[in-house]
């Protein structure tokens, strides 16, 4: 996935689609931040750390899994995959995370090890008031209380149109493209969803011509030249994620450093 | 000794089977049980979105009877995503209330259910007893925007003998105050776009076709330059924000005027240019805190630009502009000739036949600019809310509340908000996907005994002496392939008077005085908006911690400021005007804001509107400024004067 920071207005959108598609449970008051149960964070940020007015900016970053690959694409290995002590979260050929709800034990090692702070832990039964049951979505789970949910980049869309292809009698997986919700509903076309393995692809291509702009959240390593990323893969795992961020500030890819 | 022994070999042979262990299991499943929504065939139906004037062709994803997404092929925007809220909410109104008990709260228990019959009775007799005493001109209605609806209870309300039909003081309505229209810009051709404080790309105007806007003009290169005190999205994402001290848009666009002037332009009228010559480059720089030569180059590269566009209208969703400012910025686009800034009139439903006796009541009645003008000086004996929330948004809404206590109050609306709190009987209307559009039939039926809010007013008019001729449809289906239109409006009236007058309050207002120091500014979240958003549970979610966490709303103050005033970080500060004080906000410190200003989030403070937006944050409208505008009628609030405690 590419979000263009430089298109994205704030608009909350993308967070609201996301709530509605994937059943997100419905809170009276969901305001403490850390508990909150979302796939979509809309975080806002700005260069007041290192600016004064008027010499400011804001921006909206919408945060939601990262889909990590860690070092290696033919052997992935994800922070929160490596951790689970139930496999309950898991990196397919396709490069999607998954997360079963329903074999998670709530040990919440995941959500301490993602780097993204992108899981969400149920600290209570996920309740819809009643009514709101109505706008349900089968084709995603309702999680228990005590389990870890987070963004699976919308594979059960994926899925259904996979299934509606296979009925016409398509078998070949890649002939069949979907978009998540988040990138749906924007409505500036900031988002952008594809297959990286594919150079043609839309997604592909945007991220060859965009070298300046792109970046990925906290992922440093890739300021670096080839050899000493070597070096440093050597030393840890890296979290390698799937989504880029474009941008043409400096200040966005500079705020995640340590000064 | 043989059944104790039975026993304790029932008992091992019973724990050693593993019964208790599926035991707890079956337990724990039937306790942790999820819920599995009922499946169904799954379809997509189309509609159009009726929210605003863009009217986006929406896809509904059914499961059997369900609807469970919404999708838009146009730029859509974050209020249609919330409709399935809305539709589905727990404290969706499903039948025709009347009060039983106080005003002044929306408890279940202060209503009891009626039919539709008794409902429409009640009101039309209500209705016909002023009628009859030649007192039509005592019922007045607030309608939220210029739609059908709104059409139809102005339609109504005349027919009594009323003039007193207002709109909420949206931007449409402002403009057509104080200009004659609306302004139709042509955002995605111009290509040099100069915005006086309208939050373009956060819910000002509407939200979809802003979004579109956005996009050809990214594509297109086109230059934005932004006027505000605050640093919002919009002013980021400009090519050039210009960091005006607060409140001080009309005076930036007279500087501005200033140097068309100085190149042979000219708009408004002797009068209106005499004083134009008033505001230098330097004068305007010191009361906007810019510099001089900033100032010029604007105006040079506004007039040097091929297709230029001057907006005005402050704010997001909830905008607040003096007249005299709506017709300062427009005449830039005049000095300059510009062509993508047309000014449009709604073409409405024509005029109703009127009774003699309505005719002369009309005749004889006293007019109101606005809303708050009349919510100030005006009388009702009954007053009908229509999808509108003005004791929550009017700075005079506790005024408003207090008049409405002991008049007859009608509200038609889905949810109950704060000025239902006021109502004595409530008609429960529809949304967008329970309505009939240009598209088609309803994608999804009717929520119990919810109506059109239009059918509403046309099933009253029946029952209404002197207006049932005036409404001969069935209903507002009928008229909704009909409604809607546009029509080019007249010439612009600049008031030369008017405008001396608000820049000489201004001035005075932007005098820091000893009793209040600093200045209160509004801001909003797009997803929130002037309040509507907060009754649904996705967008408390998306709701970032430092504009409301853990139960308290936050305002944005500048470092310098908050170290002069002695808050830190995440402080709990009291805030007050010359109207009164809010209180219990935390104070986040950012340099987002201009210095001595404070900004804080509207939609926050509401005391109905259900229990996701009930008793969160404070209302600001409580204690900001409430200036009657004389042409439009409506407070300006945008700038207040107050201190912190």
């Amino acid at each position: 996935m590419a979000i263009d920071l430089d298109k994205c207005t704030g608009c909350g959108t993308c967070a609201i689609a996301c709530s509605q598609e994937n059943n997100m449970p419905v809170f009276e008051d969901d305001s403490d931040l850390p508990k909150r149960v979302q796939f979509l964070d809309l975080m806002k940020v700005t260069n007041d750390r290192d600016a004064k007015y008027p010499n400011v900016e804001v921006c909206y970053i919408p945060k939601m899994c990262q889909q990590c690959e860690g070092n290696d694409p033919k052997n992935p290995k994800p922070p929160c995959v490596s951790v689970c002590p139930v496999v309950a979260t898991d990196v397919g050929d396709d490069g999607v995370v998954s997360q079963v709800w329903s074999r998670c034990i709530g040990c919440r090692y995941c959500q301490a090890s993602c780097p993204y702070e992108a899981r969400a832990f149920n600290w209570w039964k996920p309740r819809y008031d009643g009514s709101f049951e109505k706008s349900l979505n089968t084709d995603v789970s309702v999680a228990s209380r005590g389990t870890i949910v987070k963004c699976q980049f919308c594979t059960h869309i994926w899925k259904r149109e996979r299934d509606k292809a296979v009925a016409k009698g398509e078998l070949d997986i890649n002939a069949v493209t979907y978009t998540p919700a988040c990138v749906a509903s924007c409505p500036t076309k900031a988002m952008v969803f594809g297959d990286l393995n594919d150079s043609n692809s839309e997604i592909s291509q945007l991220l060859e011509k965009e070298k300046k702009r792109k970046f990925r959240l906290v992922h440093t390593i890739d300021d670096k030249d080839e050899k000493t990323k070597e070096k440093m893969m050597h030393v840890k795992q890296f979290p390698n994620p799937k989504v880029y961020y474009l941008t043409s500030k400096a200040w966005i890819k500079e705020m995640m450093k340590f000064k | 000794m043989m059944g104790g022994g039975a026993v304790v070999g029932g008992l091992t042979g019973y724990v050693f089977s593993g019964a208790p262990f599926l035991g707890l299991q079956w337990l724990v499943e039937w306790t942790q049980d999820q819920l599995v929504p009922a499946s169904g065939s799954e379809a997509y139906l189309k509609t159009i979105c009726e929210a605003c004037r863009e009217k986006c062709e929406m896809s509904i994803r059914m499961i059997g009877d369900r609807a469970v997404k919404i999708e838009s092929s146009n730029s859509g925007c974050p209020f249609s995503q919330n409709a399935l809220q809305l539709l589905y909410h727990s404290e969706r109104i499903d039948a025709p209330l009347k009060r039983t008990g106080k005003k002044g709260t929306v408890k279940p228990s202060a209503f009891e259910k009626v039919s539709w019959e008794e409902a429409l009775t009640a009101v039309s007799k209500q209705m016909n007893k002023l009628i009859g005493a030649k007192k039509g001109g005592l019922i007045a209605g607030i309608s939220k925007n210029d739609d059908l609806s709104a059409a139809l209870l102005g339609r109504l309300i005349k027919s009594a003998g009323s003039g007193n039909a207002f709109f909420e003081p949206s931007l449409t309505a402002l403009s057509t105050s104080a200009l004659g229209g609306y302004v139709d810009y042509d955002f995605s051709n111009a290509d040099y776009v100069l915005s006086f404080g309208a939050r373009l790309f956060e819910g000002w105007g509407a939200a979809c076709a802003m979004n579109k806007a956005l996009v050809d003009m990214k594509q297109k290169g086109t230059r934005l330059v932004q006027a505000d005190a605050v640093c919002t999205r919009t002013a980021s994402m400009a090519d050039q924000w210009l960091p005006i001290k607060p409140g001080t848009e009309l005076i930036l666009a007279m500087g501005i005027a200033n140097c068309l002037k100085k190149k042979g332009r000219a708009a408004g009228g002797g009068d209106w240019m005499a004083i134009v010559d008033q505001y230098t480059p330097d004068k305007v720089a010191t009361l906007t805190g810019l510099k001089a030569k900033q100032i010029e180059d604007v105006a040079n590269a506004f007039a040097g630009a091929r297709n230029p566009i001057a907006v005005g209208g402050r704010g997001g969703a909830g905008v607040s502009s003096s007249s005299a400012e709506l017709m300062a910025v427009y005449a830039l686009n005049a000095m300059v000739g510009s062509r993508g800034a047309q000014l449009k009139k709604s073409q409405g439903l024509g005029e109703p036949a009127l009774s003699a006796d309505a005719a002369a009541v009309l005749k004889d009645a006293k007019k109101y600019a606005g809303l708050d003008d009349f919510i100030k000086n005006g009388k009702f004996e009954m007053l009908f809310i229509n999808g509108s929330d003005p004791v929550y948004k009017s700075v005079y809404g506790a005024d408003l509340a207090a008049k409405m206590e002991s008049a007859f109050v009608v509200g038609i609306m889905p949810l109950l908000n704060d000025s239902a709190m006021y109502a004595d009987y409530i008609f429960p209307s529809l949304s967008f996907l329970e309505s009939e559009s240009a598209a088609g039939a309803a994608p999804v039926k009717a929520y119990e005994k919810a109506i059109h809010a239009g059918d509403a007013i046309i099933k009253l008019a029946q029952k209404v002496d002197g207006a049932r001729d005036n409404f001969k449809w069935n209903s507002y289906v009928d008229l909704v392939k009909v409604y809607g239109g546009a029509v080019g409006a007249g010439a612009v009236n600049y008031n030369a008077k008017v405008l001396k007058d608000t820049l000489a309050a201004l001035e005075k207002t932007l005098k820091t005085t000893e009793k209040f120091p600093l200045t209160l500014v509004p801001t909003e979240l797009t997803f929130v908006g002037d309040g509507d958003g907060m009754a649904f549970p996705y967008v408390l979610k998306a709701i970032d911690d430092k504009t409301f966490s853990l139960g308290k709303l936050w305002v944005q103050i500048n470092r310098e400021t908050a170290d002069k005033n002695g808050v830190s970080e995440g402080e709990r500060i009291d805030i007050e005007s010359s109207r009164g004080e809010i209180g219990s906000v935390r104070a986040h410190l950012t340099d987002t804001v201009a210095p001595d200003a404070i900004a804080i989030p509207l939609g926050f403070g509401h005391r109905a509107y259900t229990k996701y937006a009930r008793k969160k944050g404070v209302n600001p409208k409580e204690i900001m400024a409430n200036d009657i505008d004389p042409l439009t009628g409506a407070a300006n609030w945008w700038l207040t004067r107050v201190k912190i405690s």
